[in-house]
């Protein structure tokens, strides 16, 4: 009974994974850029969630549409006039970039919100379904099916409507792209918003599960960036598939071998699948191929 | 004529040097008073001062029918534990003062307790944890903190006399060197009390999701969960606990549930959560020289303004200790004498009874054993010094 209540939790958390791994394969993806600025932009959603609930008292649910606008609008004039100057540099310098611009936004929160840790705790947190053995947490429960739900929505968003269509094309194939008027340097900024945006709404979902303070940012940068690898870069599907790997892998060698190792064994199954599978589970070609 | 005034003035200043030498017994301390350790470092400070005030208002420090006053010198050592190991070589062997009171922190004690070590200087200490200070084999380091490995000894003493009788034990443990050392301690107590231990299990340094563990320990349905990490995990286990509907008989921490955040961040499920802790305010011991606990307790809230942490408490409980057996020897140079009082020290004070083993260890104070109730920290053990009787079996979460 406990495997099942493991299963359950590894697929919940699975859904947050997905989340954050959605933004940042996305960006890996159609500009090229891996950003390893995607957990402290995340972290600043979970901040102005926190700071919202903490002095306004509003739901932390409902500062979500926030949380995303602010690190919509960030990333997009992140892009457009910071990172679009060195876009046609070496790939290597853009990695320095968002590098850079981690430790700044780490220190940052760190300056200004203090590197204690903070958590929302709204008055249902606690509450948890029951079904048999098994309970699962609303709150963890809500999490896992706006995770769900925004991924389809952006499935939705890249498949069916123009600028999508244009977002897939660029990555696709840029010329062409070009050549049916899709202006990249546009369709690169509005790229990198999306997975900006789609890493503060994870950011201020993981508000409500556990605690956070700016030094986790490495981390979930890293979990977006196993996510990436093991589903295929740029694939939503590819997202969704590997968020609900690593975190069923996790919880599951966390009981079996001991919490103190699951991140190595996250980490072995990353390299393991560069190794089997480089394109990762759902990766294509023409996606993400160098550029430069 | 000149001359002369020139030898009176200059046997006038010698004079007055030598009275004030001689009616004095100086301390050497070097604390962290900047750096990461300052606040800790401070606070001992303040518990120093407030010893050396207290005992100077009531004449000194009694030798025969003599009374000295106390002064104390201090160094900053900037929360570097190399550079308060140079300190104390200089209060040593410059400022000739042979009776040090311990700095904050395990490595600080560690280190500038190998200096008094080398020159056979004494230092005793309210300001370290770590069982590795004593396996050294010194004869001039005196601490008074229950160490690591006894930190969880007392709960478990209290809870094994409480019905329903709780049979088994869950101990999870951060796997950082000072949760270990708490957790493998106990583990061995549970052995010791006829508990049986049920799951014993490490987790990462500052894991923020520990539901697989927290799953786990519901698999095995303990009388009696015990947490042995930080202050963050206390409040994560706290937390999913009351998520997966994990509700034991008894919940306890070594960290934690002593610190005032505690309440602030859980809230309504801090309630009844056990806690360890060195000392608090409200126990009820006596002590030679601020007549007892209550009385410390009042004095200091006088002078500064601000409820006394235990790191403040440690301090003026040093001071008190060394005191004491100075006294005892009746000497204030002849640090054989004043060795030997303290290893046959054995008196009540407020930090407890104190009683050292060969290798300078506490032993027998235990820890005082706190509980949330009604938002408000309570000293529920030992029972004789308690201000309020703990509450037996916890309350599922609500």
């Amino acid at each position: 009974m406990i495997i099942l209540q493991i299963l359950v939790n590894g697929f919940l958390l699975g859904g947050f994974y997905t989340l954050i791994g959605v933004g940042f394969t996305l960006v890996w993806g159609v500009t090229n850029i891996i950003n390893l600025a995607h957990g402290a932009i995340a972290l600043l959603g979970a901040y102005i969630t926190y700071f919202i609930f903490q002095y306004w008292h509003i739901d932390p649910f409902i500062s979500l549409p926030v949380s995303f606008l602010s690190m919509f609008l960030f990333g997009y004039i992140l892009q457009r006039y910071l990172m679009n100057l060195v876009v046609k540099a070496q790939i290597f310098m853009l990695l320095i970039l968002t590098f850079g611009l981690e430790i700044f936004l780490v220190n940052f929160m760190t300056t200004f919100f203090s590197a204690d840790f903070k958590s929302v705790t709204p008055d249902y947190a606690g509450s948890s379904l029951v079904l048999g053995d098994i309970v699962i947490p609303y709150i963890r429960l809500g999490v896992f099916m706006i995770c769900v739900v925004v991924t389809l929505i952006m499935g939705f968003f890249l498949d069916r409507t123009w600028t999508g269509k244009a977002i897939k094309a660029t990555s696709l194939d840029i010329e062409a792209a070009m050549m049916s008027g899709i202006n990249p340097s546009k369709i690169y900024a509005l790229t990198f918003a999306f997975g900006s945006g789609l890493a503060g709404l994870s950011g201020s979902l993981l508000s409500l599960t556990q605690a956070f303070s700016p030094n986790i940012a490495g981390g979930l940068t890293l979990r977006a960036f196993i996510v990436s690898i093991l589903g295929g870069l740029g694939r939503i599907e590819g997202a969704f598939l590997g968020g609900i790997i690593l975190g069923i892998v996790e919880t599951m060698s966390s009981y079996v071998i001991g919490e103190s190792y699951k991140n190595a064994i996250a980490f072995g199954l990353m390299v393991l699948m560069l190794i089997i599978k480089p394109s990762g589970l759902l990766g294509r070609k023409y996606y993400a191929e160098v550029k430069h | 004529m000149k001359r002369i005034i020139f030898a009176l003035v200059a046997f006038m200043l010698l004079s007055f040097g030598a009275n004030a030498n001689a009616d004095e017994i100086t301390f050497g301390a070097a604390l962290s008073l900047t750096g990461k350790l300052a606040k800790e470092g401070n606070l001992v400070k303040s518990g120093y001062e407030l010893w050396k005030e207290t005992v100077n208002k009531k004449g000194g420090i009694k030798i025969g029918n003599k009374s000295y006053k106390v002064n104390i010198k201090y160094y900053d050592d900037e929360s570097d534990p190399n550079r308060g190991a140079k300190l104390v070589e200089k209060l040593i062997t410059e400022d000739k003062i042979k009776l040090i009171l311990g700095p904050y922190g395990s490595e600080s004690v560690f280190a500038t307790s190998a200096i008094t070590e080398k020159y056979g200087a004494i230092m005793v200490q309210g300001g370290a944890a770590a069982d590795k200070l004593y396996t050294r084999g010194f004869k001039n380091l005196f601490g008074i903190y229950t160490v690591a490995t006894e930190y969880m000894d007392d709960i478990l003493e209290m809870l094994k006399n409480k019905s329903p009788k709780p049979e088994t034990v869950a101990i999870i443990y951060s796997n950082d060197l000072f949760s270990a050392q708490v957790a493998q301690g106990a583990k061995k107590s549970a052995e010791k009390y006829g508990y049986k231990v049920v799951l014993y299990k490490d987790y990462p340094k500052g894991t923020q999701d520990l539901s697989t563990v927290i799953v786990e320990i519901k698999g095995k349905n303990p009388d009696i969960i015990l947490g042995c990490g930080h202050f963050q995990d206390t409040i994560v286990i706290v937390k999913q606990s009351k998520d997966y509907k994990v509700n034991p008989k008894a919940i306890g921490f070594s960290v934690g549930p002593a610190l005032p955040d505690f309440v602030d961040s859980l809230k309504g499920d801090a309630e009844n959560v056990l806690g360890a802790a060195q000392w608090t305010t409200t126990l009820k011991y006596k002590d030679p020289v601020f007549g007892s606990n209550t009385e410390f307790v009042k004095a200091y809230k006088a002078k500064y303004n601000e409820e006394p942490a235990y790191h403040a408490a440690g301090g003026a409980a040093a001071g008190v200790i060394f005191q004491r057996a100075i006294e005892k020897a009746g000497t204030k140079d002849d640090l054989a004498k004043i060795r030997a009082a303290l290893s046959s020290y054995d008196e009540e004070t407020l930090y407890g009874r104190i009683k050292f083993d060969a290798t300078g260890k506490v032993v027998g104070k235990g820890m005082a054993v706190i509980q949330i109730q009604k938002g408000a920290q309570k000293t529920v053990y030992p029972e004789a010094v308690a201000e309020s009787k703990a509450v037996y079996p916890k309350p599922a979460w609500k």
